[in-house]
């Protein structure tokens, strides 16, 4: 670990760490070479990337390597000790049934998740941070608890809710509507309906944290002015809110697209892999199925780089429109 | 602000101590089974074996045997180490153990529909042909030759896996049928409408998730998803034929629902049941443990029958389901493990351990009369004591199946897609889910050769 | 007549809140009344919105406590791993972060749009190799395997990064000319400034690796090196039929967390307010 030598001269308000360090040292040839090294090491040139060493290791040994590793293994019949190329097999069988489902459950969760968890979460966020709510702390750790459950603990109890026997607490709601007991797990739109809320209410809280900490960035001369302009809540929501909280917002979306697009334990908790008529698979699920339990390595990285393109795709646009690569104070 | 967290920490750890503290005396101790269990631990030189099953229940089996091998062979003892996982867990980590060569059991259960993926490649299974070999005459055929390829039997059957029909006895004769007159599937239907119409109780449940409604009977019909050469033939005249039998309960005659939960291992499924909520069940002998343990109510009102026959055939039961056990080649003790492996499974012994302690039928016929399995147990009380002369008026005629590497993509094909859309959507008829599903199985297969 | 309706615009606003806040925590309070009940006869029937009062019994408790010493070693694991990737994430990607947004260096943007990349990278699809290597270097079922994707998290990095942002370079230039050597600037100037970051990024990283799922699944071979969210699975499948440590289980996974975020809160909040230590 890198750390810097306490410091005894108070003349200074920031500490001296040089020289502190080598003048008490005996010997002067390795105190030249020490010096050297410490020189070095210590420029304004080199420290940054003393710096990210860590990120590179771990990129090369954690992202690189297996990304290659992927890709080779997409063209491969992976079998123990008999691997062997198998040329474009792989890619020519994703496009099936099963796979189309499993992108389009994928892509629709992605969807409503990114909606529902950048919509409602301004909107609570905007609501809790003005005058108008009392017992605002209660309330924010109230939406924040969900989301220090692990899917597993939140899915055990999602599925004790929407039990499909009519005594299960959703059906009971439901009941009181007049409306027949629903089998939650086998119908295709209950199915997505349990995956997006097990997730939305995970999240919820934590998107609006972040939301209430843009907000606490727009200046309250902002609002002050547009007030005396005339404008009223809506307007001064539209134009002054919403572009302060631009840059957070960009952040939220990113990271739903990803995890969207990541998806799998909340899937896994509900139908473990394989879930009735697909209903509940996921591009994941689907790697994990094939790859993992069908034991076809090569088809699972297939799989696996088609959901990286996409990935990749979709948020170099989202990047690329919402201008993430400028740094924001310039 | 730190000093609160450090002071939760120190409680939360204290907490954590005393609780292990509290534990680790009780551990040892038997009752209720563990997740991991031991044992020969105190036994000084002796020789460590790894078990690991995904069924709680067969470390019993291992852990009665492994005492009595210590008895026995006090000058080679050993040290088991039985260890239970999630069912999907166990397989894809022995799976990648096969796969990396390393971080293997020396002894592991694989479920059937998952045993043909650890017969790809170069297979990193032991054979157990000196122990099976020998017994050829006494074991099923069909149930040891589904865990073989090229002429090696890897694994050791756990059970006969004989199909049957549970009536409840009491439900049947409030619709006033008599269960002995069922002798095809035709008066098997014709009963089921006349307990509908009677009861208002269903006649029987079919999976949905699972394939245990479908494979039985396909087997029983004389087909298969695959043909002696390994060819794919899920979509045969038979088997479409089975999936519209199946479908036609469902909705024509309307004597079968969907089982409650989707499949019958379910907690639903249990509870449904237990109180009375269908008429009869299809399921394998294996089940017979479920009624005791989940549907107590149930006792002394279920009785077994063999499977009604098909028009035309004399096929009684299908063998189903089951679990090979195998020796890894990744073990350190291949020798000692197989011959531990055979002497809990295969022996006399292991095998009325089989029927005593899990109610599995062995796959040793010559076991059948000994008279520990006479012995009154639970299985009797709650079944009644017909049970042998069942199995042995069924063995006969037990149909086998053919396991090959992508038998677990027909169960999965099965499991996601063909019973959900035509069993519970009715969405596709048996014949389109059943070539769908061909279809994808097929372009896997071809990416194989 | 104006201050009549806004005193009822709040009652509303906060009714909604708490109508809100309830349905938020309704599962979780459903769960704890749920763990005092038959655990059995819950997965068959769901959790109901009625009840017996009398039907209800600690009996899954005096379980865990006297006879799942599993459950308490998988607590113990969580515990362990969870700390240390917290401390070792934050020391790591706080360099990294710190570097990308303050330095000027070749490649920097190159990194940053790495970190992007890993971001989007799902790490499914590099579970195999990554396996396959941890086999290798024989981290498979250790502590380390499981923590070492978490480690340098590019999640962090990215935040951190964005919080470096806002700091004052003009700083670095004082400490420097003070006589600070670039890591005294880092160690002793601007991870104090962090600080609150750190907040943040510790309960985000602990939560991240105390929830963690598919990637121990892989990693954690043995029973007693299960992490809580492993274990509780392994009990929600047909065949781990035990589900009184479930249900009871899942409620002490979730309690301590909710101590700990009840004292936390404030420093999660000011962590997240990348702007409010500006200047």
């Amino acid at each position: 670990m890198l750390q810097s030598p306490t410091n005894d001269e108070s003349r200074v308000r920031v500490p001296n760490t040089n020289k502190g360090q080598y003048s008490p040292n005996p010997n002067p040839k390795g105190d030249k070479k020490q010096n050297r090294v410490i020189r070095f090491l210590n420029s304004q040139k080199v420290a940054p990337y003393v710096f990210i060493t860590p990120f590179i290791v771990s990129f090369l040994l954690l992202t690189l390597y297996p990304t290659i590793k992927a890709f080779t293994m997409s063209f491969q019949r992976v079998l123990p000790g008999q691997s062997h190329f198998i040329g474009w097999n792989n890619y020519e069988r994703i496009f099936n049934p099963t796979f189309y489902k499993a992108l389009q459950n994928t892509t629709i969760y992605v969807v409503l998740t990114v909606v529902i968890l950048v919509v409602v979460p301004i909107v609570l966020s905007v609501i809790l941070d003005s005058k108008l709510v009392k017992f605002k702390t209660l309330f924010r750790a109230s939406l924040f608890i969900p989301s220090l459950t692990s899917v597993i603990v939140a899915g055990t109890i999602f599925r004790l809710i929407f039990g499909e026997s009519d005594a299960s607490a959703a059906n009971q709601i439901i009941g009181i509507f007049g409306m027949e007991p629903i089998e939650w797990r086998y119908n295709s739109w209950s199915a997505m309906f349990l995956m997006v809320v097990l997730c939305c209410w995970r999240w919820m809280g934590v998107n609006m944290l972040y939301f209430l900490a843009g907000l606490q960035n727009i200046p309250k001369e902002l609002y002050e002015a547009a007030e005396i302009d005339g404008a009223n809540v809506f307007q001064k929501f539209y134009y002054v809110t919403l572009p302060f909280l631009k840059p957070i917002t960009i952040f939220v979306i990113t990271i739903s697209i990803i995890n969207g697009f990541r998806m799998f334990e909340e899937s896994f908790v509900y139908w473990e892999t394989s879930s009735p008529g697909n209903i509940g698979t996921t591009v994941v699920g689907y790697i994990y199925q094939q790859g993992i339990q069908q034991n076809d390595l090569g088809f699972g990285a297939a799989i696996g780089v088609v959901l990286m393109l996409i990935i990749f795709v979709i948020s170099i646009i989202q990047l690329l429109l919402t201008g993430a690569f400028k740094r924001s104070d310039e | 602000m730190k000093k609160y967290l450090l002071f939760i920490l120190a409680v939360a750890f204290s907490i954590l101590l005393t609780a292990c503290g509290g534990n680790n005396k009780s551990s040892g101790g038997g009752g209720e089974a563990n997740a991991s269990e031991t044992v020969g631990e105190d036994i000084e030189g002796a020789t460590e074996l790894t078990f690991w099953t995904y069924q709680e229940q067969h470390m019993k089996i291992f852990k009665s045997a492994a005492e009595r091998w210590n008895e026995e062979y006090p000058d080679r003892p050993i040290k088991l180490v039985a260890e239970t996982y999630p069912y999907d867990q166990h397989h894809n980590n022995l799976l990648m153990a096969m796969q990396s060569g390393s971080g293997g059991p020396d002894i592991a259960d694989i479920e059937v529909g998952r045993f043909s993926n650890f017969l790809q490649g170069d297979i990193q299974l032991e054979p157990m042909n000196e122990y099976m070999e020998p017994l050829k005459d006494v074991l099923i055929p069909s149930r040891i030759d589904m865990y073989s390829k090229d002429g090696n039997y890897y694994g050791v059957p756990t059970h006969l896996g004989a199909t049957v029909v549970y009536y409840n006895q009491e439900i049947m004769d409030e619709a006033g049928v008599d269960i002995d007159s069922i002798k095809t599937w035709d008066d098997y239907v014709e009963a089921g409408k006349q307990v509908v119409e009677k009861t208002g109780v269903p006649m029987t449940t079919v999976e949905t998730d699972e394939h245990w409604s479908y494979w039985p009977l396909v087997s029983q019909s004389g087909s298969d998803f695959f043909d002696e050469n390994g060819e794919l033939i899920l979509s045969n005249e038979k088997n479409v034929k089975t999936l519209q039998f199946l479908q036609d309960m469902v909705y024509e005659s309307e004597i079968a629902v969907t089982a409650p939960g989707g499949f019958h291992h379910s907690e639903e499924y249990y509870g449904f049941m237990n109180d009375g909520g269908a008429a009869s069940l299809m399921m394998p002998m294996w089940y017979m443990g479920r009624f005791i343990d989940y549907m107590p109510d149930l006792k002394g009102k279920m009785v077994m029958k063999p499977m009604p026959l098909w028009e035309g055939s004399d096929a009684k039961t299908a063998g189903m389901g089951g679990t090979g056990t195998v020796v890894t080649k990744t073990s350190d003790n291949v020798d000692l493990a197989k011959e531990f492996l055979a002497y809990a499974k295969l022996s006399e012994e292991g095998s009325i351990a089989l029927w005593k302690q899990l109610g599995f039928t062995p796959v040793r016929t010559d076991v059948w009369d000994s008279p520990e399995l006479q012995e009154d147990n639970e299985y009797f009380d709650y079944f009644g004591d017909y049970i042998w002369d069942m199995v042995s008026e069924m063995s006969a005629e037990v149909s086998g199946i053919k396991l090959t590497p992508y038998t677990a993509d027909v169960i999965t094909e099965l499991q996601s897609n063909v019973m959900h859309s035509v069993i519970r959507e009715k969405s596709q008829t048996p014949k389109e889910a059943l070539k769908q599903a061909e279809e994808s199985i097929r372009g896997k297969m071809e990416a194989g050769e | 007549m104006e201050r009549k309706s806004a005193s009822l615009y709040k009652w509303l606003a906060t009714l909604a809140f708490a109508l809100i806040s309830f349905i938020a925590l309704f599962p979780i309070l459903g769960l704890i009344i749920s763990s005092f009940r038959s655990s059995s006869e819950l997965m068959r029937n769901g959790m109901s919105l009625t009840f017996n009062l009398s039907e209800l019994n600690i009996n899954n408790y005096s379980y865990i406590f006297t006879q799942a010493s599993e459950y308490w070693n998988w607590y113990g694991n969580s515990l362990i791993i969870s700390t240390l990737t917290i401390v070792l994430s934050l020391f790591f990607s706080s360099m990294v972060g710190y570097a990308l947004a303050l330095y000027e260096f070749k490649g920097r943007n190159v990194l940053f749009v790495l970190v992007l990349f890993i971001i989007m990278v799902p790490f499914e699809i590099l579970m195999l190799p990554l396996y396959q290597l941890m086999i290798n270097i024989q981290l498979i079922d250790t502590y380390f395997g499981v923590m070492m994707p978490l480690i340098v998290a590019p999640i962090a990095v990215f935040f951190f990064r964005q919080y470096a942002l806002g700091l004052p370079k003009a700083l670095m230039d004082a400490a420097r000319i003070d006589g600070c050597t670039e890591y005294g600037v880092f160690f002793k100037i601007m991870m104090p400034l962090m600080l609150p970051s750190f907040a943040a990024m510790a309960i985000l990283q602990g939560l991240n690796s105390w929830n963690n799922f598919l990637w121990p699944l892989l990693v954690l071979r043995s029973n007693d090196m299960f992490t809580l969210p492993i274990g509780l699975a392994t009990l929600l499948t047909p065949y781990g039929n035990n589900y009184d440590v479930l249900i009871a289980g899942s409620v002490m996974t979730i309690i301590p967390i909710v101590i700990l975020f009840l004292f936390f809160q404030k420093y999660f909040v000011s962590g997240l307010t990348v702007g409010g230590v500006k200047g």
